[in-house]
């Protein structure tokens, strides 16, 4: 029996957690966003080879069996409420969830996201939003007296992704953006790639050796445009051949934002959701169908930028855990392992 | 060979033709990017540290080790004593590999010893172990008011811990020796 004993000890951080959920969302209110909430039982899930669905299934009062599963982000469904047109930007602050993944550490399977789209605007306007939005917490949290570390209140540091490599590989990025070459830098670099591997998985064997234990060390850190085959949902660069107008941000090395420019090209996305979904069925994960109505959404979807956070490890920085255990009431690890 | 799922404390692992022990690890999954775990190890014949990230579904040559129960006995200088209880055979095992966790050893528990060709590379502790308080300040009215949820206690080993202000001398407690933390009144 140590549920209470947790709750107790990680009281401090209850209450921070508290106040700063009230802050983002009067950060949002204040300029007119209007707060959406999504359905957390899907009956497809987010297509990223990386992020795994929980299964579920349900009833109706016939008790006849629906399969689906939890959602990942709330994502494909907010594209969905832009695409219907509110002439508003949007915020929901949900519980997400995710299969496969650590209890405590850097993840628990259910965390809290806030996830906001601006419109008309591209990814720099969320790169300022969330500077703002550090900076009206860590000033809510000073006024209930919380003490708060100096580096989030400041200007976060802006890294194009092309100066990482060069200053931490010593390469020209814009020469190293299609497989082949990737691969054979991987090959340099001493590794030993399959080759049927994808140009994300090369790309994450140096960057992830190389370049990320450097990130967000003494501030926190926004690095931007991605390559363009790591686009995922955002919209590639016409400034910058080549790369995608993806950002993410990390704080103490660990990673706490992911934005983009959102695609509003539906054929395009539509090809890329296929190249996601072999890509699951290559490394022999569970085949979701291609949510059409997304497709059609992104069809209809306004020129738009969004962005999405874990509200979890928002509190970790400010309350300087380590473990995203400390910062909930009761994670997975206290309910299944204690 | 194996693949990241099976990293953890205390796997061993065959990396250029050189054998290395898991002292720590760490999933992270960026999401809309690979997966991966962040290791430490330490090199099973220098000793040395290094750290070594792996991508998620990646192959990792896991050695096979041997797995034997043994039983604390004592510390004998800059080594501890334990016991096989299959063959009473006493052995010595530097502080060096057990690391931070010598702190949780107390006189007759068990723990699973890897071997590889004969000598332990990794000791794994039972995931809590029973302790006896032997010195706790008493709770002060009103503390629980103050924000004083918990207290340091002593334990029988000598190892200090926060517990519930409820927890007196005497008590039997649990420790997650994972986290480090109180895990509950022993039911024992």
């Amino acid at each position: 029996m140590s549920h209470i004993f947790h709750i107790s000890k990680n009281k401090q951080h209850i209450i921070m957690r508290s106040h700063i959920v009230r802050l983002i969302r009067e950060f949002f209110w204040d300029q007119n966003f209007l707060e959406v909430e999504t359905p957390h039982i899907l009956k497809t899930a987010g297509q990223e080879p990386n992020i795994q669905a929980m299964h579920i299934t349900i009833h109706n009062e016939h008790h006849e069996p629906f399969y689906g599963y939890l959602h990942t982000y709330p994502e494909y469904a907010m594209k969905k409420l832009l695409a219907a047109g509110f002439g508003n930007n949007i915020f929901s602050i949900c519980k997400s969830f995710r299969d496969h993944e650590s209890f405590g550490g850097t993840h628990n399977p259910e965390f809290t996201m806030i996830e906001w789209y601006r419109l008309d605007h591209d990814f720099f306007a969320l790169m300022d939003d969330m500077e703002r939005m550090f900076q009206y917490i860590a000033q809510g949290l000073k006024i209930k007296n919380f003490d708060v570390p100096s580096s989030l209140e400041k200007l976060w540091k802006r890294t194009h992704m092309r100066d990482l490599w060069r200053e931490y590989v010593g390469i020209e990025l814009d020469n190293y953006l299609d497989v082949s070459s990737m691969y054979e830098l991987c090959v340099e670099k001493g590794f030993r790639p399959n080759k049927e591997e994808s140009y994300e998985e090369l790309f994450y064997r140096i960057f992830l050796d190389a370049i990320e234990p450097n990130l967000g060390v003494d501030e926190p850190q926004i690095i931007y445009y991605y390559p363009a085959l790591m686009a995922s949902l955002s919209k590639r660069s016409t400034k910058e051949p080549g790369y995608a107008e993806r950002f993410e941000s990390y704080i103490d090395g660990v990673e706490i934002a992911n934005g983009f420019t959102e695609l509003t090209d539906a054929q395009e996305q539509l090809e890329r959701l296929k190249e996601d979904k072999n890509e699951r069925a290559r490394l022999g994960l569970d085949d979701y169908e291609i949510d059409k109505d997304f497709v059609e959404a992104v069809e209809h979807l306004p020129a738009c930028t969004g962005n999405s956070m874990g509200i979890d490890r928002i509190v970790q920085a400010f309350a300087g855990c380590k473990n995203i255990n400390d910062v909930l009431a009761l994670p997975a690890s206290e309910i299944f392992q204690s | 060979m194996g693949d990241t799922t099976d990293i953890r404390k205390g796997a061993v692992i065959r990396h250029n033709n050189e054998l290395y022990v898991v002292t720590s690890c760490q999933f992270v999954n960026p999401g809309k990017g690979q997966a991966f775990t962040k290791t430490k190890l330490k090199n099973i014949s220098s000793g040395k540290g290094t750290e070594m990230t792996y991508k998620s579904g990646e192959n990792v040559d896991v050695v096979e080790v041997q797995r034997q129960n043994i039983q604390f006995l004592y510390k004998n200088g800059e080594f501890f004593s334990f016991m096989n209880t299959d063959s009473y055979e006493t052995l010595d095992v530097s502080s060096d590999i057990i690391g931070d966790d010598t702190k949780y050893l107390k006189e007759g528990i068990m723990v699973i010893a890897s071997l590889y060709e004969g000598n332990v590379v990794a000791i794994q502790l039972p995931k809590k172990i029973v302790y006896k308080v032997i010195t706790a300040p008493p709770a002060v009215k009103g503390d629980t008011a103050g924000g004083n949820v918990t207290k340091e206690v002593e334990l029988d080993n000598g190892l200090k811990i926060h517990v519930p202000i409820f927890i007196k001398e005497g008590e039997e407690i649990l420790v997650n020796t994972e986290t480090g933390e109180y895990g509950g009144r022993s039911a024992e």
